[in-house]
């Protein structure tokens, strides 16, 4: 079952590589914030696996802060880079 | 046979990171580059916990991608405002 | 292999294939909202079926509701992202895709 797990894991370190293709040509900067997004749950996944694998279990408390941090970026995102000054809105 | 996997696993993530860490110093847009250290800073933590250190990939999680990245963001859209109307624009 | 290993690999894949439609669809999908649907729904179904695959296995009931709360606190963590961005991307006047026969 182990390797499964780390089977698994692989798997989802391709989809991660794949994922940076839309941080490098995404149209708008949203995009690339969802990409970064993507990243945050695919590795709270791969930790939980690893977790398991390894036979570690402090890696659920670190994908407990991958879980906290991506929507921490996120909102930083939204707040302060990506906002609308409000004498342009109509 | 029996050990490829972690050995595909681990060489995986080592290129990603040279990857990202190239496009991070090369690219031109200030939020690309951040937005690629802040994933280059969830891939470290997950380095760290394949090298069977896991408090410190708790750090590199907490303090590398969270904080640094918030407050790297924060400094992007200060960047991006003008702070008087001038030519700048 | 008994019955709790068959469903847990059966969770596992099924975990792996909506991983995979989700990064599918953040390549593919041709406008900002149709990205966002994909990542924020498609993503936490597949982590929930990796979720409970671990549970089935886990050692003890701590380790099963701690699963629980990960996930909990992913999908709260998602959503919250996902309304933020979608709203912040309405107010930058970004057009919804209206179907391949119009061009953006």
């Amino acid at each position: 079952m182990e390797k499964l797990y780390l089977a698994l894991a692989v798997f989802l370190m391709l989809n991660v590589a794949a994922g940076l293709l839309r941080i490098l040509r995404g149209p708008t900067a949203a995009d690339r914030m969802l990409a970064a997004q993507l990243f945050g749950t695919t590795g709270v996944a791969i930790l939980l696996l690893l977790a398991e694998a390894q036979a570690v279990p402090a890696l659920r408390d670190v994908a407990l802060v991958f879980a906290l941090l991506a929507a921490l970026a996120t909102v930083a995102f939204v707040k302060r880079v990506w906002y609308r000054k409000p004498e342009d809105i109509p | 046979m029996n050990d490829i996997l972690p050995w595909l696993y681990d060489s995986l993530i080592a290129l990603t990171l040279l990857w990202i860490a190239w496009q991070t110093l090369s690219t031109r847009d200030l939020f690309k580059a951040v937005l690629l250290f802040i994933v280059f800073g969830l891939l470290m933590a997950l380095a760290w916990v394949r090298l069977q250190a896991p408090d410190l990939a708790l750090a590199e999680a907490a303090i590398g991608a969270g904080l640094t990245g918030a407050l790297l963001l924060d400094a992007v859209g200060h960047l991006r405002v003008p702070r008087r109307p001038g030519p700048r624009k | 292999m008994n019955l709790i290993d068959l469903l847990g690999t059966l969770l596992l894949a099924a975990g792996g294939f909506f991983f995979l439609a989700g990064t599918l669809g953040l390549l593919r999908f041709p406008d900002v909202y149709t990205r966002l649907h994909a990542l924020t729904k498609v993503d936490n179904l597949g982590l929930g079926c990796v979720v409970v695959a671990l549970m089935l296995r886990a050692d003890s009931v701590a380790v099963v509701f701690k699963l629980g709360l990960i996930w909990a606190l992913a999908l709260l963590a998602t959503a919250t992202a996902g309304y933020l961005v979608a709203h912040s991307a309405r107010q930058h006047d970004i057009r919804p895709w209206q179907g391949p026969g119009e061009d953006v």
